[in-house]
């Protein structure tokens, strides 16, 4: 079951998707983290931020809205209070990281890579551009690129780039990021909805909109997986949606050589770990060598 | 490394009960191996097998026993919505998810033998847990807690035959009177505060938001007092963020905490209500 993501060598394709599963201690009772492909810890900023006010989350038809705002306790004290936690398993530590202008993404990958126990990073480019008035990094494909760019400039991690649903062609800036530097591409993050609470006339979320996560961004996210495995040659990791062993395998079907477990954690504390045993048991089952057989197998 | 001691538990539903119009009480036989839960815990309850609604629902355990052959929790909860209409609907031998006990619990400091519990309508469930751990702790005859008990109206007061049991200083009342006093319940407190001395006293308040800001106003700083906060919640079990709360920090300043990891039990002091 063992995938090679530019050049991180991954005990099994799962890993579990940003900002789902904590820093691996929230989850470590119910689930063996050592048993995991890799562990992608809560998008981390260069401070501390407080993140939004609540009403943070919603429950929607087949999935949720968060605006949980980034929240975390800024990339010196993950370093210090998180990593030894997690360098005491025998996993794969992806940090996923965060700015609000290319110097702060620089930053916050400067300081990982200097950091005993991660072994990648995966840039989140779907937050707002400051300087370029709030619209996100990855959804501009110059920006995308130079941040990609930076990052690549300091560190001798693989880098993977987490893009972003809320563009016309996610292609176009997977182009763009490959071609900067990047080791691989993840997809999909949350697409922007909204909830509304009818009683009153008001948003359910403080923050009025939110991202989607969930079963029900599944179709979105297997057809942007599909279409930029087709357009790049960095591997490409899928995430959406993904609930059991299944989902996962359609992920890899579509594209991706390694997929990413988010909102399905919250409904089953045990769900990447039923997800690797059935992926086991799809092995075993098809006599396959190694699950990768099955990556990009689509027949049109 | 951590230990891996934390499990999904599989209950079956012994009995779910409209005790009051809107009202449900639900018995859940689980293993004998639960966790012994802790007054203010809760747990993260789902339809096994299904994904409808899609998130798990918080109820904190109304009440807990062991048996030889298993263990009981027992959950009190208001129709709310969608998520808690379904399982009012579940019929005995169903079966459903509890992830759980979940969350810090309320802290009983023995110096402070003065115990005085505040529930306001649904509220009262888990101070219903922490009244039955107070009885255990304190001596036959001794009063365990003082109550005060309230509700919209009589047909919302609930959970008074199980708090009889522990206690029996209990002081209720309505917002229309139709049972006990007329009078909100933080108000009915207030005109006996005088009887509960601060440096003996604990307070333990669970209740609508309105009546715990109102209570905070009474209080002050003057009391020690936790009260049990709700929040939509995803996760649980702290990994999502998503049930932030606003409370001062030890410097005084403003940050999120997470109900379900960091609570649902905190200082009355600091809670900041927006
Ligand atoms: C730690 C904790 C313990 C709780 N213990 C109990 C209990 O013992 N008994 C009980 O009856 N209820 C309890 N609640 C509240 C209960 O979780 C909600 O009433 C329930 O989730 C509503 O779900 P629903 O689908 O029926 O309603 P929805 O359709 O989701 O919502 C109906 C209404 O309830 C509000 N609501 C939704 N979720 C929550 C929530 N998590 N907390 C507060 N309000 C919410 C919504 O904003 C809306 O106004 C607890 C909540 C928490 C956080
Ligand atoms: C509560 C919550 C918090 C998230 N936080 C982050 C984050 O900090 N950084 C990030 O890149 N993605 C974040 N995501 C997006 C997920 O990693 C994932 O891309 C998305 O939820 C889709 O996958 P899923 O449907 O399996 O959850 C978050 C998602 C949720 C639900
Ligand atoms: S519900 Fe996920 S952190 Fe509290």
């Amino acid at each position: 079951m063992v995938v090679e993501i530019a050049g991180l060598k991954l005990k099994n394709p799962v890993m579990t998707a940003s900002g789902t599963f904590g820093c691996g201690e929230e989850y470590a009772g119910y689930v063996d983290l050592n048993r995991l492909g890799g562990i992608v810890v809560k998008g981390l900023s260069l401070k501390p931020r407080l993140g939004n006010p609540p009403p943070r989350i919603m429950e929607t038809a087949g999935g949720m809205l968060n605006a949980v705002g980034l929240q975390n306790i800024g990339v010196d004290a993950f370093i210090e209070e998180k990593l030894p936690f997690l360098r005491t398993y025998d996993v794969a530590v992806i940090a996923n990281i965060y700015g609000e202008s290319c110097a702060e993404y620089a930053q916050v990958a400067r300081k990982l890579s200097a950091a005993p126990g991660v072994h990648a990073l995966e840039v989140n480019v779907s937050c707002p551009n400051v300087k370029k008035g709030g619209l996100s990094f990855g959804a501009d494909p110059k920006a995308a690129a130079e941040v990609t760019k930076r990052v690549k400039a300091e560190t001798h991690l693989p880098v993977i780039v987490k893009l972003t649903p809320n563009v016309t062609d996610i292609t176009v800036i997977a182009r763009a990021v490959e071609e900067a530097g990047a080791d691989a591409v993840s997809l999909i993050n949350t697409l922007t909805g909204m909830s509304i609470d009818l009683k009153t006339r008001t948003p359910h979320l403080k923050n009025i909109t939110g991202g989607l996560s969930g079963p029900a961004i599944k179709p979105v996210a297997l057809r942007m997986v599909w279409q930029a495995a087709q357009k790049v040659t960095i591997p490409v990791i899928g995430m959406g949606g993904i609930m059991t062993a299944e989902d996962a395998l359609e992920f890899m079907v579509a594209g991706a050589k390694a997929v990413q477990v988010g909102t399905a954690n919250f409904i089953n504390p045990l769900a990447t770990s039923e997800i690797v045993q059935g992926m086991r048991q799809y092995v075993k089952h098809h006599k396959l060598k190694n699950i990768t057989e099955i990556v990009g197998t689509l027949k049109v | 490394m951590a230990i891996m001691n934390k499990q999904i538990t599989i209950g079956s539903v012994s009995g779910n009960d409209e005790i009051r119009p809107g009202y449900v009480l639900m018995t859940i036989h689980v293993h004998r191996s639960f966790p012994e839960p802790r007054p203010g815990q809760f747990v993260m309850i789902r339809i096994a097998g299904l994904q409808e609604p899609f998130l798990s629902r918080p109820l904190s355990i109304f009440s807990f026993s062991r048996g030889r052959s298993h263990g009981l929790v027992k959950l009190l909860y208001r129709v709310a919505g969608k998520g808690t209409q379904i399982l009012a609907g579940l019929i005995r031998g169903s079966q459903v998810e509890i992830v759980g006990p979940l969350g810090k619990g309320y802290t009983v400091d023995p110096s402070r033998e003065n115990r005085v519990l505040i529930a306001g309508g649904i509220g009262v469930a888990p101070l219903s847990l922490l009244a039955q751990h107070l009885c255990r702790l304190s001596g036959r005859g001794a009063n365990p807690a003082v109550v005060y008990l309230g509700a919209k109206t009589a047909d919302e007061l609930v959970g008074l035959d199980q708090l009889h049991k522990y206690c029996n200083s209990i002081r209720v009342c309505t917002d229309d009177g139709s049972l006990g006093e007329k009078s909100l319940v933080t108000r009915t407190f207030q005109k006996d505060m005088k009887k509960h001395d601060p440096a003996r006293t604990s307070i333990y308040a669970c209740g609508p938001k309105p009546m715990l800001q109102s209570l905070a106003g009474i209080l002050k700083d003057r009391y020690f007092c936790q009260v049990s906060l709700e929040e939509r919640m995803a996760c649980g079990v702290g990994a999502c963020m998503g049930c932030a709360v606003a409370v001062r920090d030890e410097n005084g300043d403003k940050t999120y905490r997470r109900v379900c990891a960091d609570g649902p039990v905190f200082d009355l002091q600091k809670v900041i209500w927006e």
